[in-house]
């Protein structure tokens, strides 16, 4: 088989891939494909995330509706996925690091189907919060919304890429929305203390920043699927 | 052997916990940026391998045929009471290399090898060792089911009637038989051809004629290449009792096979000059999800050239 060669000399395999020729075409092929479904997903959630965050702090009942209604798509997308994965897995033996990618996709799937759940969980209380006399929404959860977007694009890239170093990146950044939960907590308390016909919306946004921390955590699990796939060890990044 | 006492003391190896495996590559050969991850065997001592005892130790092996040089420099270590499997591309040196632990090559009149072999310490090819006796203690099984034109039952007493075998024969035969998962299939027609039988149950009877000898390792070259897919799994599942009291080492096209079936597993490649070298052996296990080498991840993932 020919092989384009690049400047240097050096077999270009990624061209090789691309184009999907070899004994492992067929296979190299439905991986593709599950790999663009995934990031449709990542998308899908990163989408429902951001208008969840929106439909909190313009307290708009509608948006959060359409986030609600929309999770259906979320949850059948990860169910299409699975079935892919599942089918890919009985019928081509994957093996090294074809079987770890096939496992960390089908891990992300499962976790970016929980981050749509939190997505709607803050719409529900965007919802709530609407109902209520209208208070200001503490600064840090729109800024801990838009951190949680950030590392969700970022574990997405590095989920393809297979790129270790961006994946630790995701790992470490954690920290920063546990510091704006812990702050959040400490606002909310506050805000009970000195105003308690207040207490409903504290609660409902300390819950709401509550699910952005669990998000976040997820997409930390991710980056770690990213390093096992990456070396083939596992480790715990977000201790 | 030098002696035909399976007991014998110089026959054995390391008592009291046996020597480490260990495990090692024709480096020379590698490319060490096509290392893909940390070797199984990584550690403070970089071959140490596992607590397993040796059965045999190959060092700088290779294995010509006249002028050429089928096998070049394969060093690696067979675990005692572990299932071994050779896997590699067609042609390079698997069944040579397998041939090549009872002296099975002899036969060939232009093999010949270099470098050493030592089965529990003892060079296998040193002036004196009987090679007859190196196949009673080494049995093989092949890729097709051979068993002799003969009834079922003789099959099985010949090898021990050959060597002289005293004892209870007909004891002897049907430990062999059940050892091999097959008595309860032939019992009652001990005396009907061993050719008769269906394949996977001829290459059983082939396992119980090769245990019948009481030999310590028992080679296996493709022996399900023949074999539908429920004898495949029954010859499998009969590997992993036969460990208990049995080295077992197999060579094979079937790389599920070998994931399914086998401890530790050797990727066999084979170099420019066609000589096949070993790239890496490992626990099936880490071979099979994190190969330490790019080579053994193209081969294993059907990338291989």
């Amino acid at each position: 088989m020919e092989h384009a060669v690049d400047a240097d000399g050096v077999r270009a395999d990624h061209e090789e891939r691309a184009g999907h020729r070899g004994p492992r075409a067929t296979f190299d092929r439905a991986l593709d494909q599950v790999k663009d479904d995934v990031l449709r997903l990542g998308a899908r959630v990163e989408d429902a995330l951001e208008r969840a965050g929106r439909a909190l702090v313009q307290r708009d009942s509608e948006l959060a509706d359409r986030v609600r209604w929309d999770d259906k798509e979320v949850n059948e997308l990860q169910r299409q996925i699975n079935t892919e994965i599942t089918a890919l897995i009985a019928t081509q033996g994957p093996v090294a690091r074809d079987v770890r990618v096939l496992l960390a996709l089908y891990h992300a799937a499962a976790e970016l189907e929980r981050m749509g759940d939190y997505a709607v969980n803050i719409a529900k209380l965007a919802q709530q919060l609407a109902s209520e006399p209208e208070t200001p929404i503490l600064k840090q959860i729109p800024r801990m919304e838009q951190i949680c977007r950030e590392q969700l694009r970022a574990a997405m890239r590095a989920l393809v890429d297979t790129s270790e170093e961006e994946a630790r990146g995701v790992c470490e950044r954690d920290d920063e929305i546990d510091h704006l939960y812990n702050s959040v907590y400490e606002d909310a308390m506050q805000l009970m203390a000195i105003a308690p016909e207040r207490a409903r919306q504290a609660t409902h946004m300390l819950f709401a920043a509550h699910h952005l921390e669990r998000l976040g955590d997820r997409v930390t699990n991710i980056g770690e699927d990213v390093v096992y796939l990456a070396t083939g060890q596992v480790e715990d990044l977000n201790p | 052997m030098k002696t035909r006492d399976p007991a014998a003391p110089d026959a054995v190896h390391g008592d009291g916990g046996g020597p480490t495996i260990r495990l090692m590559t024709a480096q020379h050969e590698l490319d060490e940026s096509e290392q893909i991850a940390p070797a199984a065997n990584d550690g403070d001592d970089p071959l140490a391998f596992a607590e397993d005892e040796v059965v045999f130790e190959l060092d700088r092996l290779s294995c010509f045929y006249g002028s050429f040089r089928a096998v070049r420099d394969i060093s690696l270590q067979v675990p005692k009471n572990k299932i071994t499997a050779i896997i590699g591309p067609s042609g390079c040196g698997k069944s040579t290399l397998l041939r090549s632990f009872n002296r099975m090559n002899d036969l060939v009149d232009s093999a010949r090898i270099e470098g050493r072999i030592l089965y529990h310490g003892v060079d296998l090819y040193a002036n004196g060792v009987d090679p007859v006796e190196v196949r009673r203690r080494i049995g093989m099984v092949f890729q097709k089911p051979n068993p002799f034109p003969k009834s079922i039952y003789d099959n099985v007493a010949f090898g021990p009637r050959v060597a002289g075998f005293k004892g209870n024969m007909d004891g002897l035969v049907e430990q062999s038989l059940r050892r091999a998962a097959i008595w309860d299939e032939v019992k009652d027609k001990m005396r009907e051809p061993g050719t008769a039988l269906s394949g996977g149950q001829q290459q059983r009877l082939c396992i119980a004629r090769a245990i019948a000898v009481e030999p310590d390792v028992i080679l296996m070259d493709e022996p399900c290449s023949a074999l539908d897919p429920i004898a495949t799994l029954k010859i499998e599942e009969l590997m992993r009792e036969l460990k208990e009291n049995y080295t077992i080492v197999i060579v094979t096209h079937n790389m599920q096979q070998a994931a399914r079936a086998s401890d530790y597993t050797a990727f066999l490649t084979m170099g420019d000059d066609r000589a096949g070298y070993l790239v890496e052996m490992a626990p099936t296990q880490d071979l099979f999800t994190r190969p330490a080498h790019r080579l053994t991840e193209d081969y294993i993932t059907g990338r291989f050239g």
